[in-house]
């Protein structure tokens, strides 16, 4: 078989964190910047060095605040980028532009940023869900935003192949305990019990409050590079051995992949084919959890259990902390915090360079250190999905 | 009514906010391969024809999901916590948005038979609501 030239060219080469949760001072550029100054920092390279910068759909900003746009981000950090990229209403499309543009050699170190400041703006997410219709003609039924548009799709799927709260628990608890580990997430000092999940009210029936991801102000960043520039970097570089995205476009009112067949299964099919790894190989998952049926679904299409048979899949904790199975290590989306696909990319990353700490894989009790990861990404009503699979420098 | 939220009816789709009015639920149909769509668009999208006729839809399908409000993102819609969005396949084919209305949420369940009931609004606007249809008991 001839080896794709794309399986390992590119790797994640830095991180960039922020102060993230409930920040009452800061605009949402200000967390981009800072994100990604910290990524360039944490890179170990000159903020010139980066000749591609791109953002992830931004959200409206407040009145008082500019209107985010790559231009203002590269000026904040005060560079030019040959590239300059922003997706809209969430095609998951980084990945795909990122490597290709260093495979072909556009561009040498690529900067990747999502920042937002959901928690100051009070954003509940209703005028970013992406419909056919005009507005009114769906908010005259009472039609708002995406909770209910995944709640819509979790509820056809209770109904048609028996998933439901006893799956979503398990996704919501064990993405619970390990952000009992991590002390940047959100959640970290708030452990949760079963009584606690059941106990959370629902906000579009069938999700419950611990069903949904969290809303917060924060940025993430990461640098990506040829893996070729990684090696001569300061951190172990998270290698990306395979990418794949699907994007099935139709909104939830119109959708017929709502329980089965989403882009999760295209997308990860073309990655595992490049990345030349089988389910067996995966030592880690971070499933982009925006809400615990998008788990449940993207897992099933991913094949690693049949649609509706969730509970024989997590009943032994193989996700939990020492387990044998690890998903969402850092807390996720539903328990570190909201940075889109990069929460899920940066922990597959980090683990990958050995610097996860307290829940670090191979040294947290039970568990092995990682060499291949799997990494989901996820947007709008399950329109877009790109699935990334990172490894260590041992498997090339 | 206090600051209620009412269809926009655009250039494009005046004539189902219209046919709602006069309580007929009209879609386009394509002449060349006879798919009936929604949302509004020009052209079929199964066969990129831009020909198409206007049909009456009959009014009657199955809930294919649903999802129950408990919190209201709009002030209007808190009077009415907890309430439901049911999506409609409708038997010539389209998915439409609706409520299902006259009914307890607990009664919901996907594939439940439906029909179309107009709610006026005021003189110019109905919007096309469902409910469940009854199974007649000997
Ligand atoms: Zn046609």
């Amino acid at each position: 078989m001839i080896k794709n030239p794309l399986r390992g060219c590119s790797a994640i080469a830095g991180i960039g964190y922020t102060e993230q949760g409930k920040i009452a001072n800061r605009t949402a550029l200000s967390f981009h910047t800072e994100a990604c100054a910290n990524a360039i920092k944490d890179a170990g390279i000159k903020k010139d060095d980066i000749d591609g910068l791109f953002i992830y759909r931004h959200f409206n900003t407040r009145s008082n605040e500019p209107d985010i746009t790559p231009y203002l981000v590269a000026q904040q950090l005060g560079i030019k980028p040959d590239y300059l990229s922003e997706e809209a209403n969430c095609a998951r499309s980084h990945l795909y532009n990122a490597v290709s543009l260093l495979y072909s050699g556009l561009c040498k170190y690529i900067l990747i940023s999502y920042a937002d400041n959901a928690l100051l703006s009070k954003r509940t997410f209703v005028d970013e869900a992406t419909h056919g219709e005009p507005f009114g003609d769906v908010a005259a039924f009472g039609q708002f935003g995406l909770v209910s548009a995944y709640a819509m799709a979790a509820r056809r799927a209770m109904f048609e192949n028996g998933t439901g709260p006893n799956v979503w628990k398990h996704i919501a608890m064990s993405t619970r305990a390990w952000a009992n580990l991590n002390p940047r997430a959100i959640m970290h000092r708030k452990v949760m019990s079963e009584d606690d999940y059941f106990n959370s009210k629902y906000i579009v029936e069938p999700l419950r409050l611990f069903d949904c991801a969290l809303i917060n102000d924060g940025g993430r960043a990461c640098v990506i590079t040829t893996t070729e520039r990684a090696k001569d970097l300061k951190n172990s570089p998270a290698v990306i051995l395979g990418i794949g995205q699907s994007n099935p476009s139709y909104d939830i009112h119109q959708s017929f992949y709502m329980t089965k067949n989403s882009g999760a299964k295209r997308a990860s099919e073309l990655a595992m084919h490049m990345a030349k790894v089988t389910h067996k190989d995966i030592d880690a998952l971070q499933i982009y959890d925006c809400f615990t049926y998008t788990v449940d679904l993207t897992l099933s299409d991913y094949g690693f259990y049949d649609y509706g048979h969730g509970e024989e899949f997590f009943n032994d904790k193989k996700t939990y902390p020492g387990g044998r199975l690890p998903m969402n290590t850092s807390g996720g989306l539903l328990s570190e915090a909201y940075f889109m696909g990069l929460t899920q990319l940066t922990e597959g990353a980090i683990q990958l360079m050995g610097r996860a700490e307290e829940r670090q894989l191979g040294v947290l009790n039970g568990t092995k250190k990682p060499n291949i990861v799997l990494c989901s990404d996820n947007g709008a009503a399950l329109q877009t999905h790109n699935c990334t699979i990172l490894g260590s420098i041992d498997t090339l | 009514m206090k600051n209620i939220i009412l269809p926009t009816p655009n250039e494009e789709t005046e004539f189902f906010w219209e046919g709602c009015k006069h309580h007929k639920l009209l879609f386009q149909k394509c002449n060349d391969c006879g798919f009936v769509r929604w949302p509004v668009n020009i052209l079929c999208p199964e066969c990129l024809s831009f020909n198409y006729s206007i049909i009456e839809s009959k009014g009657r399908g199955f809930i294919f999901t649903y999802a129950i409000y408990h919190y209201a993102y709009h002030e209007s819609f808190k009077e009415k916590l907890p309430y439901n969005v049911a999506i409609i396949k409708l038997n010539e084919g389209p998915m439409l948005l609706s409520n299902i209305i006259d009914c307890n949420n607990d009664e919901l369940t996907c594939e439940s038979p439906v029909e179309v009931v107009f709610e006026d609004i005021d003189d110019e606007v109905s919007l096309p609501k469902f409910k469940i249809i009854k199974k007649i008991k000997f």
